[in-house]
């Protein structure tokens, strides 16, 4: 009992950045039909930035909000240079192929500015494991899966009660309705990003002091929370978190009672079976296109 | 760094047959077909004498073939496959100076017997050439000591969580645990036996000598390590004078400074062996060079090399012996040899 309860916490806690990452996919796809490929390496970047500048001395907490801010730059710029260019013609899949690029880019640039060695990013969250009923587990990891339900929640809020929320939405029905109805569309999709950027880069401040920080940490967290978005059905907010708290906990049983090995076989086979079953992913809307 | 100054020094006294020695360094990325690449460009580019091997085992173990078909001599200093230099060829042109995960797993499993209570061992490692190339080393160890693993956990670089594989290891009762691991996931197995309560003695190859003291703090205290060379440590006057040597030219304040100690020891004496043997053949000739290495007799850093290596047994195309590993343990951040921490007691 205590060993199921040991692997439903642990995988709740990956399964939240998973959860945040999807998060920022699910925003960007909502306003702009196209996401940041390079997702994951924001994540890299604001935990990468955030260990440099308590190196450079620094407080903890002007380090993480210089470098979630740094992560929110990054985000604007790159949808200016590397998605909008693109995306004025219908159908270019140039914006995958950029951002991309972009993601390869920022992470041989880490790798030069940071090394190859992973660092630690000091946080009271883990100095010590608490016990839940037996399971150990650092608070920090609790706080992450809590921090992508909030968020959510807040999400859910945002686009239904403020101007800016409506506003996204609006971009994201009908991009040329949206701009005849005195809507700046580009200043919208280019927010859209900023705020992806920014719970992409606060996830990466959250998860490091749990799994360091590395050049090459965003890779396979960003291709996981991108597959855990379109399992949750990429235009759901809320199907976005239960399937990424859902994917963390299935690969912590995989590895618990079949193997480590197994892993990444079992959960990306039920990705794809998943996808056969529901196209639009377990909670997304059918989007249907008005010609 | 270990190369370089051993070339200076070299060359400060006239260098080998009148000739100053060249150091030409490639990087190879961990990328074997990288690596492979660079064989061929050293041998027939830049003509060099003889090859100094680097950190990735993949890395080695692809090189064998190119090494072999051209006929250079190729000296490994880190990466410590068993079958990178025991490739069954004949000749052989694959030397190491360095450690050897045949000699290593023997070595930690008899230093592993020693300390368990319960004679249950369990052995992580991860899953890439280096870990399994290594999976049938340590079981051929454990046979041979009469018992056998009771657990082996694999897991891949990036892990973030092994509450799984500790928690089995725990389950299996084994409270001493081999680590062929590197820093960051030897981190994440430390917080992870730390979350399930679960503290075994734990003794690992030298891929948690880098920085697991600054990653996993406190829960790193005790952690022991082979190595076959560290500045660490009170030290003897030779080493004294290589420290200050690379603290001048490379402008490190500490010797923790150093990243991978046993890498510039094994370094060092590999260049000093090459010279030598390139002295003992009378001429910058691979085939010859390869012979005398055979001959040569050194008295080095890491070890007492007599001779080198040895034509007559396969086993001694690796030059440093298991006599002359080392155990080291991290105590606070550092990286100490056994005996100056509190952990040296229980040997």
């Amino acid at each position: 009992m205590t060993t199921v309860l040991q692997y439903t916490l642990s995988g709740l806690a990956i399964g939240g950045v998973y959860a945040l990452v999807a998060l920022g996919f699910h925003i960007m796809w909502s306003t702009a039909k196209a996401v940041n490929f390079a997702h994951g390496d924001t994540l890299m970047i604001g935990a990468v930035l955030a260990v440099l500048g308590v190196d450079a001395g620094m407080p903890v907490w002007l380090a993480c909000s210089l470098s979630i801010l740094a992560g929110a730059v990054f985000g604007v710029a790159l949808e200016r240079i590397a998605v909008r260019p693109f995306t004025a013609e219908a159908n270019s899949i140039g914006w995958m192929l950029a951002t991309i690029a972009i993601g390869i880019m920022a992470e041989s640039l880490a790798t030069m500015q940071f090394g190859g060695f992973s660092r630690a990013l000091p946080s009271p969250g883990v100095d010590r494991p608490i016990s839940v009923f037996g399971a150990g587990v650092y608070p920090q990891e609790l706080l992450i899966p809590a921090v992508a339900v909030l968020l959510t929640l807040g999400l859910g809020l945002a686009q239904k009660r403020t101007l800016v929320g409506r506003a996204m939405r609006a971009v994201a029905h009908d991009k040329r309705a949206a701009a005849l109805m005195g809507i700046n569309v580009n200043r919208i999709v280019a927010l859209s990003f900023g705020i992806a950027a920014v719970l992409g880069a606060g996830a990466g401040v959250l998860v490091a002091p749990v799994i360091q920080a590395s050049a090459t940490m965003g890779v396979l967290i960003g291709l996981k929370g991108f597959a855990v978005a379109i399992i949750g059905g990429i235009t759901s907010a809320p199907g976005v978190l239960v399937a990424g708290l859902a994917f963390g906990v299935l690969e912590k049983f995989v590895e618990g009672y079949i193997s480590t090995a197994a892993r990444e076989i079992v959960a990306f086979g039920v990705m794809i079976a998943v996808l056969l079953a529901f196209p639009q992913g377990l909670f997304g809307k059918r989007e249907t296109v008005k010609v | 760094m270990g190369a370089e100054i051993a070339i200076e020094e070299i060359n400060a006294k006239g260098g080998v047959l009148g000739e100053p020695l060249k150091l030409i360094q490639y990087d190879d990325t961990g990328a074997p077909p990288r690596g492979v690449d660079n064989t061929r460009r050293i041998a027939f580019a830049d003509k060099c004498v003889a090859i100094l091997g680097g950190y990735h085992s993949t890395v080695s173990v692809a090189q064998a073939e190119p090494v072999n078909a051209i006929g250079i001599p190729f000296v490994g200093v880190l990466a410590a496959n068993t079958k990178a230099i025991e490739n069954g060829r004949s000749p052989n042109y694959m030397f190491r100076v360095s450690a050897k995960d045949k000699w290593v797993a023997r070595f930690l499993v008899e230093k592993a017997m020693a300390q368990s209570k319960t004679g249950k061992v369990a052995f992580f490692y991860e899953n890439t050439g280096w870990g399994n190339g290594a999976l049938p080393d340590v079981q051929a160890a454990m046979k041979a000591a009469g018992k056998e693993l009771v657990a082996t956990e694999t897991f891949n670089w990036n892990d973030q969580d092994m509450t799984p594989q500790a928690i089995r290891a725990r389950d299996a009762g084994a409270d001493v645990v081999l680590f062929w691991a590197l820093d960051r996931e030897g981190n994440q197995i430390l917080r992870s036996m730390d979350k399930v309560g679960y503290k075994p003695t734990i003794i690992g190859a030298w891929g948690i000598a880098g920085n697991l003291g600054e990653l996993a703090g406190p829960l790193a205290n005790g952690v022991q390590v082979v190595q076959t060379y560290t500045f660490m440590g009170e030290m003897d006057p030779k080493k004294k004078a290589l420290w200050d040597k690379i603290s001048a030219k490379y402008g490190l304040k500490n010797p923790q400074d150093i990243k991978m100690s046993s890498g510039v020891g094994n370094a060092y004496d590999a260049v000093y062996i090459i010279a030598q043997a390139i002295e003992k053949a009378g001429a910058y000739d691979w085939a010859k060079v390869r012979e005398a290495l055979y001959q040569v007799k050194l008295e080095g850093l890491v070890a007492n090399y007599d001779p080198a290596f040895d034509a007559s047994d396969p086993e001694r195309q690796d030059a440093i012996l298991p006599k002359y590993y080392k155990l080291t343990a991290w105590q606070d951040g550092k990286l100490l040899p056994i005996e100056q921490t509190p952990y040296g007691k229980t040997n």
